[in-house]
Protein backbone atom coordinates (compact mmCIF):
# COMPACT_ATOMS: atom_id res chain seq x y z
CA UNK A 1 0.00 0.00 0.00
CA UNK A 2 1.53 3.03 -1.23
CA UNK A 3 0.55 6.72 1.05
CA UNK A 4 0.13 9.60 -1.03
CA UNK A 5 1.48 12.76 1.32
CA UNK A 6 -2.18 13.60 1.63
CA UNK A 7 -3.35 10.30 2.83
CA UNK A 8 -0.50 10.70 5.36
CA UNK A 9 -1.75 13.69 6.75
CA UNK A 10 -4.85 12.52 7.42
CA UNK A 11 -3.95 9.00 8.98
CA UNK A 12 -2.08 10.88 11.21
CA UNK A 13 -4.68 13.59 12.08
CA UNK A 14 -6.86 10.41 13.17
CA UNK A 15 -4.16 8.60 15.42
CA UNK A 16 -3.57 12.02 16.85
CA UNK A 17 -7.74 12.37 17.53
CA UNK A 18 -8.19 8.96 18.85
CA UNK A 19 -5.46 9.20 21.44
CA UNK A 20 -6.76 12.78 22.44
CA UNK A 21 -10.01 11.34 22.75
CA UNK A 22 -8.95 8.55 25.36
CA UNK A 23 -7.02 11.28 27.11
CA UNK A 24 -9.47 13.20 27.68
CA UNK A 25 -10.92 11.26 30.92
CA UNK A 26 -7.35 11.43 32.14
CA UNK A 27 -7.23 12.75 36.05
CA UNK A 28 -4.56 15.56 35.87
CA UNK A 29 -1.23 14.84 37.59
CA UNK A 30 0.82 17.89 38.97
CA UNK A 31 4.94 18.19 39.44
CA UNK A 32 5.82 20.91 41.74
CA UNK A 33 9.54 21.61 42.38
CA UNK A 34 9.18 22.77 46.10
CA UNK A 35 12.17 23.88 48.51
CA UNK A 36 13.01 20.45 50.20
CA UNK A 37 12.56 18.41 47.16
CA UNK A 38 9.80 17.23 44.14
CA UNK A 39 6.28 16.62 44.55
CA UNK A 40 3.68 15.15 42.06
CA UNK A 41 -0.23 15.22 43.40
CA UNK A 42 -3.42 13.80 41.58
CA UNK A 43 -6.69 12.65 42.84
CA UNK A 44 -7.53 8.86 41.12
CA UNK A 45 -10.22 6.25 41.35
CA UNK A 46 -8.47 2.67 41.72
CA UNK A 47 -4.95 2.42 40.51
CA UNK A 48 -2.20 3.57 41.76
CA UNK A 49 -0.42 6.65 39.72
CA UNK A 50 2.56 8.18 41.35
CA UNK A 51 5.99 5.59 41.12
CA UNK A 52 9.26 5.85 41.63
CA UNK A 53 11.46 5.08 38.78
CA UNK A 54 15.05 5.13 40.15
CA UNK A 55 16.64 6.82 43.61
CA UNK A 56 15.84 10.64 42.34
CA UNK A 57 13.23 9.85 39.08
CA UNK A 58 9.73 9.52 40.05
CA UNK A 59 6.91 9.93 36.72
CA UNK A 60 2.98 9.77 36.80
CA UNK A 61 0.79 9.30 33.38
CA UNK A 62 -2.30 9.41 31.98
CA UNK A 63 -3.95 7.40 29.19
CA UNK A 64 -3.98 3.54 28.72
CA UNK A 65 -2.98 1.44 31.91
CA UNK A 66 -1.02 -0.64 29.50
CA UNK A 67 1.23 2.37 28.08
CA UNK A 68 1.82 3.72 31.64
CA UNK A 69 3.02 0.29 32.63
CA UNK A 70 5.01 -0.43 29.43
CA UNK A 71 6.54 3.56 29.38
CA UNK A 72 6.75 2.75 33.35
CA UNK A 73 9.28 -0.87 33.07
CA UNK A 74 10.90 0.32 30.19
CA UNK A 75 11.96 3.41 32.19
CA UNK A 76 12.94 1.43 35.41
CA UNK A 77 14.75 -1.22 32.98
CA UNK A 78 16.93 1.66 31.73
CA UNK A 79 17.98 4.04 35.34
CA UNK A 80 18.71 0.42 36.88
CA UNK A 81 20.70 -1.27 33.87
CA UNK A 82 22.80 2.33 33.47
CA UNK A 83 22.87 3.08 37.64
CA UNK A 84 24.59 -0.14 37.85
CA UNK A 85 26.94 -0.16 34.94
CA UNK A 86 28.24 3.25 35.21
CA UNK A 87 26.78 5.07 38.32
CA UNK A 88 23.80 6.76 39.67
CA UNK A 89 24.75 9.71 39.10
CA UNK A 90 24.71 9.39 35.98
CA UNK A 91 20.44 8.19 35.27
CA UNK A 92 19.69 11.75 34.48
CA UNK A 93 15.48 12.02 33.63
CA UNK A 94 16.78 14.24 30.47
CA UNK A 95 18.31 11.30 29.46
CA UNK A 96 15.90 8.64 30.16
CA UNK A 97 13.13 10.95 28.26
CA UNK A 98 15.24 12.37 25.39
CA UNK A 99 17.33 9.31 24.67
CA UNK A 100 15.38 6.05 26.01
CA UNK A 101 11.79 6.78 25.76
CA UNK A 102 11.11 9.73 23.18
CA UNK A 103 12.38 7.86 19.89
CA UNK A 104 10.45 4.77 20.77
CA UNK A 105 7.27 6.99 21.28
CA UNK A 106 7.51 8.75 17.99
CA UNK A 107 8.20 5.62 15.93
CA UNK A 108 5.18 4.13 17.22
CA UNK A 109 3.18 7.14 17.24
CA UNK A 110 4.27 7.54 13.12
CA UNK A 111 4.01 4.13 12.33
CA UNK A 112 0.65 2.95 10.41
CA UNK A 113 0.62 -0.42 11.31
CA UNK A 114 1.66 -0.70 14.73
CA UNK A 115 -1.01 0.71 17.75
CA UNK A 116 0.15 4.33 18.99
CA UNK A 117 1.06 5.14 22.87
CA UNK A 118 -1.69 6.36 24.45
CA UNK A 119 -0.13 8.29 27.18
CA UNK A 120 1.30 11.70 28.48
CA UNK A 121 3.60 11.20 30.70
CA UNK A 122 5.02 13.26 33.80
CA UNK A 123 8.56 12.90 35.03
CA UNK A 124 10.36 14.48 37.89
CA UNK A 125 13.73 14.26 39.10
CA UNK A 126 15.23 15.65 42.50
CA UNK A 127 18.76 17.44 42.11
CA UNK A 128 21.09 17.85 45.03
CA UNK A 129 19.89 21.59 45.19
CA UNK A 130 16.26 22.71 44.56
CA UNK A 131 17.85 24.92 41.19
CA UNK A 132 18.63 21.38 39.94
CA UNK A 133 15.14 19.65 39.86
CA UNK A 134 14.18 18.47 36.72
CA UNK A 135 10.24 17.80 35.14
CA UNK A 136 9.65 16.58 31.88
CA UNK A 137 6.51 16.20 30.32
CA UNK A 138 6.60 13.32 27.35
CA UNK A 139 3.76 13.49 25.32
CA UNK A 140 2.50 10.22 23.11
CA UNK A 141 4.45 11.44 19.63
CA UNK A 142 7.91 12.05 21.62
CA UNK A 143 7.81 15.38 21.88
CA UNK A 144 8.83 16.62 25.41
CA UNK A 145 8.97 19.69 27.32
CA UNK A 146 11.32 20.96 30.05
CA UNK A 147 10.65 22.64 33.38
CA UNK A 148 12.51 23.45 36.51
CA UNK A 149 9.29 24.89 39.02
CA UNK A 150 6.53 22.90 37.85
CA UNK A 151 4.78 20.78 35.21
CA UNK A 152 1.51 19.46 34.74
CA UNK A 153 -0.54 17.08 32.51
CA UNK A 154 -4.45 16.66 32.10
CA UNK A 155 -7.29 15.49 29.97
CA UNK A 156 -6.80 18.31 26.87
CA UNK A 157 -3.91 20.81 25.98
CA UNK A 158 -6.05 22.73 26.28
CA UNK A 159 -6.51 21.86 29.83
CA UNK A 160 -3.36 21.87 30.61
CA UNK A 161 -2.51 25.37 29.70
CA UNK A 162 -5.16 26.82 32.26
CA UNK A 163 -3.79 24.75 35.08
CA UNK A 164 -0.06 26.12 33.81
CA UNK A 165 -1.87 29.41 34.17
CA UNK A 166 -3.02 28.80 37.63
CA UNK A 167 0.33 27.90 38.80
CA UNK A 168 1.90 31.30 37.80
CA UNK A 169 4.18 32.64 40.30
CA UNK A 170 4.55 28.83 41.96
CA UNK A 171 9.02 28.69 42.39
CA UNK A 172 11.17 26.19 44.25
CA UNK A 173 10.98 28.82 47.52
CA UNK A 174 7.29 27.33 47.65
CA UNK A 175 6.99 24.88 51.26
CA UNK A 176 5.57 21.71 50.68
CA UNK A 177 1.66 22.24 52.28
CA UNK A 178 1.69 25.09 49.93
CA UNK A 179 2.84 23.36 47.28
CA UNK A 180 -0.09 20.95 47.45
CA UNK A 181 -2.51 23.22 47.38
CA UNK A 182 -1.85 24.98 44.71
CA UNK A 183 -1.69 21.33 42.90
CA UNK A 184 -5.25 21.05 44.37
CA UNK A 185 -6.43 24.31 42.85
CA UNK A 186 -4.51 23.24 39.31
CA UNK A 187 -5.92 19.96 39.17
CA UNK A 188 -9.42 20.99 39.72
CA UNK A 189 -8.83 23.93 36.81
CA UNK A 190 -8.04 20.89 34.80
CA UNK A 191 -10.84 18.96 35.29
CA UNK A 192 -13.36 21.72 34.95
CA UNK A 193 -11.41 22.78 31.83
CA UNK A 194 -11.80 19.59 30.52
CA UNK A 195 -15.93 19.88 31.04
CA UNK A 196 -16.32 22.54 30.04
CA UNK A 197 -14.95 22.43 26.45
CA UNK A 198 -17.99 20.10 25.67
CA UNK A 199 -17.43 17.22 23.63
CA UNK A 200 -15.18 18.53 20.92
CA UNK A 201 -12.09 20.05 21.68
CA UNK A 202 -11.59 23.41 20.12
CA UNK A 203 -10.02 26.69 20.89
CA UNK A 204 -12.97 28.18 21.58
CA UNK A 205 -13.15 26.42 24.57
CA UNK A 206 -14.11 28.32 27.76
CA UNK A 207 -11.57 29.87 30.15
CA UNK A 208 -11.80 28.56 33.77
CA UNK A 209 -11.99 31.77 35.99
CA UNK A 210 -8.70 30.62 38.33
CA UNK A 211 -10.24 33.44 40.97
CA UNK A 212 -13.11 31.87 40.80
CA UNK A 213 -12.16 29.66 43.95
CA UNK A 214 -15.47 28.47 45.06
CA UNK A 215 -16.09 26.71 41.65
CA UNK A 216 -12.77 24.80 41.74
CA UNK A 217 -13.33 24.10 45.16
CA UNK A 218 -16.92 22.49 44.55
CA UNK A 219 -15.23 20.45 41.98
CA UNK A 220 -12.85 19.36 44.72
CA UNK A 221 -15.03 18.57 47.54
CA UNK A 222 -16.97 16.34 44.53
CA UNK A 223 -14.16 14.41 43.58
CA UNK A 224 -12.99 13.87 46.80
CA UNK A 225 -15.79 11.87 47.75
CA UNK A 226 -14.94 9.22 45.40
CA UNK A 227 -11.72 9.54 44.64
CA UNK A 228 -8.13 9.21 46.66
CA UNK A 229 -5.57 11.74 47.35
CA UNK A 230 -2.56 10.34 45.66
CA UNK A 231 0.65 12.68 46.72
CA UNK A 232 4.31 11.53 46.51
CA UNK A 233 7.60 12.99 47.15
CA UNK A 234 11.32 12.96 46.36
CA UNK A 235 12.54 14.34 49.71
CA UNK A 236 16.19 16.11 49.05
CA UNK A 237 17.19 15.87 53.46
CA UNK A 238 15.56 12.90 53.91
CA UNK A 239 17.78 10.62 55.99
CA UNK A 240 16.28 7.46 54.66
CA UNK A 241 18.09 5.24 51.91
CA UNK A 242 14.94 5.55 49.58
CA UNK A 243 14.30 9.43 48.91
CA UNK A 244 10.70 8.29 47.56
CA UNK A 245 7.55 8.31 49.56
CA UNK A 246 4.06 8.60 49.04
CA UNK A 247 2.55 11.19 51.98
CA UNK A 248 0.56 9.43 54.50
CA UNK A 249 -3.17 10.23 54.91
CA UNK A 250 -2.36 11.80 58.23
CA UNK A 251 0.00 14.69 56.67
CA UNK A 252 -2.99 15.34 53.78
CA UNK A 253 -5.64 15.34 55.86
CA UNK A 254 -4.81 19.20 57.36
CA UNK A 255 -4.76 20.56 53.75
CA UNK A 256 -7.83 18.20 52.56
CA UNK A 257 -10.06 19.13 55.38
CA UNK A 258 -10.47 22.59 53.76
CA UNK A 259 -11.95 21.29 50.68
CA UNK A 260 -14.64 18.63 52.72
CA UNK A 261 -17.95 19.41 52.83
CA UNK A 262 -19.47 21.15 56.33
CA UNK A 263 -16.45 23.74 56.01
CA UNK B 1 5.20 -10.43 28.89
CA UNK B 2 5.41 -11.11 32.51
CA UNK B 3 7.44 -9.13 34.27
CA UNK B 4 8.90 -10.67 37.27
CA UNK B 5 11.48 -7.89 38.36
CA UNK B 6 14.44 -10.13 38.64
CA UNK B 7 18.02 -7.69 38.10
CA UNK B 8 19.63 -10.22 37.19
CA UNK B 9 18.16 -11.40 33.96
CA UNK B 10 18.00 -8.21 33.28
CA UNK B 11 21.65 -7.40 33.36
CA UNK B 12 21.82 -11.14 31.51
CA UNK B 13 19.20 -9.74 28.35
CA UNK B 14 21.29 -6.97 28.02
CA UNK B 15 24.15 -9.01 28.39
CA UNK B 16 26.42 -6.32 29.82
CA UNK B 17 29.27 -7.22 31.58
CA UNK B 18 28.43 -7.12 35.20
CA UNK B 19 28.88 -9.05 38.27
CA UNK B 20 26.88 -12.17 36.67
CA UNK B 21 28.70 -13.20 33.66
CA UNK B 22 31.34 -14.46 35.23
CA UNK B 23 31.55 -17.42 33.19
CA UNK B 24 34.82 -19.14 34.46
CA UNK B 25 36.43 -21.57 32.75
CA UNK B 26 38.23 -24.96 34.67
CA UNK B 27 41.56 -23.97 35.48
CA UNK B 28 44.36 -25.66 36.18
CA UNK B 29 46.91 -24.91 39.22
CA UNK B 30 46.78 -25.58 42.79
CA UNK B 31 43.62 -24.65 44.48
CA UNK B 32 43.50 -21.94 46.87
CA UNK B 33 43.13 -24.13 50.09
CA UNK B 34 42.47 -20.90 52.59
CA UNK B 35 39.50 -19.35 50.82
CA UNK B 36 38.40 -17.21 53.83
CA UNK B 37 41.38 -14.99 53.63
CA UNK B 38 40.19 -11.59 54.63
CA UNK B 39 42.02 -9.02 56.80
CA UNK B 40 39.12 -7.55 58.77
CA UNK B 41 36.57 -7.61 61.57
CA UNK B 42 33.27 -6.82 61.29
CA UNK B 43 30.48 -7.42 64.16
CA UNK B 44 27.07 -7.12 64.56
CA UNK B 45 25.24 -7.67 67.91
CA UNK B 46 21.16 -7.46 68.43
CA UNK B 47 20.01 -5.02 71.10
CA UNK B 48 16.84 -4.06 72.74
CA UNK B 49 15.76 -1.95 69.85
CA UNK B 50 17.57 -3.70 66.76
CA UNK B 51 20.94 -4.41 65.96
CA UNK B 52 24.16 -2.49 65.83
CA UNK B 53 26.61 -3.06 63.12
CA UNK B 54 30.44 -2.11 63.62
CA UNK B 55 33.39 -2.78 61.49
CA UNK B 56 37.09 -1.70 61.68
CA UNK B 57 37.98 0.63 58.85
CA UNK B 58 41.15 -0.96 57.96
CA UNK B 59 41.36 -2.67 54.39
CA UNK B 60 44.93 -4.50 54.32
CA UNK B 61 47.18 -6.53 51.23
CA UNK B 62 48.94 -9.11 52.60
CA UNK B 63 51.03 -7.11 55.05
CA UNK B 64 50.64 -4.08 53.68
CA UNK B 65 47.76 -1.55 55.37
CA UNK B 66 46.54 -0.12 51.91
CA UNK B 67 43.61 2.32 53.35
CA UNK B 68 42.53 3.33 56.78
CA UNK B 69 39.07 4.91 55.79
CA UNK B 70 37.07 1.72 54.31
CA UNK B 71 33.73 1.06 55.07
CA UNK B 72 32.81 -2.41 55.58
CA UNK B 73 29.41 -1.59 56.87
CA UNK B 74 26.89 -0.79 54.34
CA UNK B 75 23.09 -0.34 53.64
CA UNK B 76 21.33 -2.08 51.16
CA UNK B 77 17.94 -0.58 51.49
CA UNK B 78 16.42 1.47 54.38
CA UNK B 79 16.44 -1.71 56.98
CA UNK B 80 19.58 -3.90 55.64
CA UNK B 81 23.03 -3.79 56.42
CA UNK B 82 25.46 -5.78 55.27
CA UNK B 83 28.76 -5.82 57.02
CA UNK B 84 31.69 -7.45 54.51
CA UNK B 85 34.68 -9.45 55.42
CA UNK B 86 37.00 -10.66 52.36
CA UNK B 87 37.53 -9.28 48.86
CA UNK B 88 36.85 -5.64 49.27
CA UNK B 89 36.47 -4.73 45.51
CA UNK B 90 34.14 -8.01 45.10
CA UNK B 91 32.56 -7.27 47.69
CA UNK B 92 31.33 -3.62 46.96
CA UNK B 93 31.05 -4.97 43.65
CA UNK B 94 28.36 -7.37 45.33
CA UNK B 95 26.63 -4.31 47.68
CA UNK B 96 26.46 -2.40 44.31
CA UNK B 97 24.70 -5.34 42.77
CA UNK B 98 22.34 -6.31 45.68
CA UNK B 99 20.91 -2.65 46.14
CA UNK B 100 20.11 -2.33 42.57
CA UNK B 101 18.39 -6.07 42.54
CA UNK B 102 15.85 -5.29 45.60
CA UNK B 103 15.17 -1.75 44.79
CA UNK B 104 14.52 -2.90 40.86
CA UNK B 105 12.39 -5.76 42.73
CA UNK B 106 10.36 -3.16 44.37
CA UNK B 107 10.10 -0.81 42.02
CA UNK B 108 9.09 -2.54 39.17
CA UNK B 109 6.42 -5.36 40.80
CA UNK B 110 5.24 -2.33 43.52
CA UNK B 111 6.10 -4.52 46.43
CA UNK B 112 9.90 -4.84 48.53
CA UNK B 113 11.26 -7.80 48.40
CA UNK B 114 10.59 -10.34 51.11
CA UNK B 115 13.56 -10.74 53.14
CA UNK B 116 13.62 -14.06 52.54
CA UNK B 117 14.13 -13.11 48.16
CA UNK B 118 16.97 -11.10 50.01
CA UNK B 119 18.77 -13.83 51.75
CA UNK B 120 18.48 -15.77 49.15
CA UNK B 121 19.83 -13.31 46.22
CA UNK B 122 22.93 -13.17 48.82
CA UNK B 123 23.47 -17.03 48.79
CA UNK B 124 23.16 -16.63 44.84
CA UNK B 125 25.81 -14.39 44.15
CA UNK B 126 28.49 -15.83 46.68
CA UNK B 127 27.77 -19.33 45.35
CA UNK B 128 28.14 -17.62 41.71
CA UNK B 129 31.63 -16.06 42.86
CA UNK B 130 32.92 -19.29 44.57
CA UNK B 131 35.02 -20.97 41.83
CA UNK B 132 36.88 -17.63 41.98
CA UNK B 133 37.15 -17.64 45.25
CA UNK B 134 38.50 -21.25 45.56
CA UNK B 135 41.27 -19.79 43.08
CA UNK B 136 41.93 -17.34 45.89
CA UNK B 137 40.13 -14.29 44.20
CA UNK B 138 37.16 -12.37 44.94
CA UNK B 139 36.17 -14.38 48.01
CA UNK B 140 33.99 -12.30 50.68
CA UNK B 141 32.15 -13.72 53.78
CA UNK B 142 29.09 -11.00 54.60
CA UNK B 143 27.03 -10.73 57.56
CA UNK B 144 23.17 -9.77 56.74
CA UNK B 145 21.37 -7.92 59.44
CA UNK B 146 18.17 -6.31 59.05
CA UNK B 147 15.02 -4.82 61.43
CA UNK B 148 12.21 -7.88 60.62
CA UNK B 149 8.94 -5.44 60.28
CA UNK B 150 7.02 -8.59 60.34
CA UNK B 151 8.23 -9.96 63.67
CA UNK B 152 9.46 -6.37 65.11
CA UNK B 153 12.72 -7.56 65.91
CA UNK B 154 16.30 -7.20 64.43
CA UNK B 155 17.71 -10.12 62.87
CA UNK B 156 21.31 -11.37 61.94
CA UNK B 157 22.42 -13.62 59.23
CA UNK B 158 25.90 -15.05 58.50
CA UNK B 159 26.85 -17.23 55.67
CA UNK B 160 29.41 -19.39 55.07
CA UNK B 161 32.20 -19.52 51.24
CA UNK B 162 29.77 -21.10 49.55
CA UNK B 163 26.61 -19.30 50.50
CA UNK B 164 25.05 -21.48 53.12
CA UNK B 165 23.02 -19.04 55.64
CA UNK B 166 22.75 -19.42 59.05
CA UNK B 167 20.56 -17.44 61.49
CA UNK B 168 21.92 -16.48 64.94
CA UNK B 169 19.98 -15.82 67.71
CA UNK B 170 22.43 -12.70 69.31
CA UNK B 171 25.13 -11.66 67.34
CA UNK B 172 27.37 -12.50 64.04
CA UNK B 173 31.04 -11.89 63.60
CA UNK B 174 33.24 -12.17 60.32
CA UNK B 175 37.07 -11.52 59.27
CA UNK B 176 40.10 -12.69 60.29
CA UNK B 177 39.54 -11.09 63.66
CA UNK B 178 36.43 -12.69 64.44
CA UNK B 179 38.27 -16.42 65.39
CA UNK B 180 40.28 -15.14 68.53
CA UNK B 181 37.28 -13.37 69.85
CA UNK B 182 34.65 -16.39 69.14
CA UNK B 183 34.33 -17.42 72.55
CA UNK B 184 34.12 -13.80 74.16
CA UNK B 185 30.41 -13.67 72.62
CA UNK B 186 29.35 -16.39 74.34
CA UNK B 187 30.89 -15.43 77.73
CA UNK B 188 29.27 -11.94 77.55
CA UNK B 189 25.80 -13.72 76.36
CA UNK B 190 25.96 -16.21 79.75
CA UNK B 191 27.88 -14.22 82.37
CA UNK B 192 26.86 -10.86 81.67
CA UNK B 193 22.90 -10.59 79.78
CA UNK B 194 21.87 -11.80 75.95
CA UNK B 195 23.20 -8.92 73.51
CA UNK B 196 18.95 -8.59 72.68
CA UNK B 197 18.51 -7.36 76.17
CA UNK B 198 20.63 -4.74 75.95
CA UNK B 199 20.37 -0.94 75.67
CA UNK B 200 21.85 0.56 72.99
CA UNK B 201 24.68 2.05 74.41
CA UNK B 202 25.38 -1.75 76.52
CA UNK B 203 25.24 -3.32 73.36
CA UNK B 204 27.72 -0.26 71.86
CA UNK B 205 30.32 -0.83 74.63
CA UNK B 206 30.49 -4.57 74.19
CA UNK B 207 30.86 -4.69 70.48
CA UNK B 208 33.47 -1.70 70.60
CA UNK B 209 35.34 -3.99 73.19
CA UNK B 210 35.20 -6.55 70.89
CA UNK B 211 36.69 -4.82 68.32
CA UNK B 212 39.05 -3.76 70.49
CA UNK B 213 40.67 -7.02 71.71
CA UNK B 214 39.96 -8.63 67.92
CA UNK B 215 42.46 -5.57 67.04
CA UNK B 216 45.18 -6.72 69.48
CA UNK B 217 44.94 -10.24 68.43
CA UNK B 218 45.00 -9.76 64.88
CA UNK B 219 47.31 -7.30 62.66
CA UNK B 220 44.52 -7.17 59.90
CA UNK B 221 42.08 -5.42 61.95
CA UNK B 222 42.45 -1.60 62.58
CA UNK B 223 42.26 -0.27 66.29
CA UNK B 224 39.94 2.74 67.09
CA UNK B 225 42.68 4.98 68.22
CA UNK B 226 43.81 6.28 64.82
CA UNK B 227 40.14 6.29 63.19
CA UNK B 228 37.28 5.32 65.18
CA UNK B 229 35.65 2.88 63.71
CA UNK B 230 32.14 2.69 61.63
CA UNK B 231 29.32 2.08 63.52
CA UNK B 232 25.22 1.77 62.33
CA UNK B 233 22.19 0.62 64.15
CA UNK B 234 19.13 -0.79 62.55
CA UNK B 235 15.64 -0.60 64.40
CA UNK B 236 12.32 -0.10 63.57
CA UNK B 237 12.60 3.29 61.77
CA UNK B 238 15.81 2.52 59.56
CA UNK B 239 19.30 2.99 59.37
CA UNK B 240 21.08 5.66 61.57
CA UNK B 241 24.45 6.64 61.71
CA UNK B 242 26.26 6.27 65.42
CA UNK B 243 28.35 9.52 65.11
CA UNK B 244 31.72 10.01 65.94
CA UNK B 245 31.62 11.59 68.50
CA UNK B 246 29.70 9.29 70.73
CA UNK B 247 31.89 6.76 69.58
CA UNK B 248 35.30 8.49 70.74
CA UNK B 249 33.36 8.59 74.10
CA UNK B 250 32.64 5.64 74.53
CA UNK B 251 36.25 3.90 73.58
CA UNK B 252 37.69 6.14 76.18
CA UNK B 253 35.61 5.27 78.95
CA UNK B 254 36.33 1.23 78.12
CA UNK B 255 38.39 -0.57 80.60
CA UNK B 256 41.72 -0.71 80.16
CA UNK B 257 42.13 1.76 77.92
CA UNK B 258 44.31 5.07 79.07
Amino acid sequence: MIYSPYDWNEAIGHRKEYIETRLREGSPVIAISYQDGVLMVTIRRAQRKVFEIYDRIMFSGIGNQADIETLRISSIDFAHQEGFNRSPDDVSVHRLVGFSLSPPLKKAFGDQFTAPFVVRAIFAEMGRRKEEDSLYVLNYDGEFTEATSFAVVGGTLNAEDQMALSLIGVNSDIERDQAISRAFKAWSTGVLAVRKSGSQDHEESEIVNTENDEELNRVLEQELKTGVVEAAVLERSTLRESKFRHLTEKELEPILSAYRSGT
Amino acid sequence: MAHEGDFHSLLQRSSVAGIVPLQLEEREGRLNENIEVHGTTVIAVKYDRGVINIGDRRATANMTVMYDRAEKVLALDDYTLLAISGSYARAMEVVRYLRHSFKYFERSQLQPMSLDGKLSELARVIAQGLPLAMQGIGGFIPILSTYDIQSNEGRIFFYDGMGARFESAEYGAAGSGSQPIRGIFDYIVKIKKPFHQMNREEALREALLLLGIAADLDTATGGYYVVPPLAKTITAEGITDVGEDELRELIASLPGRN
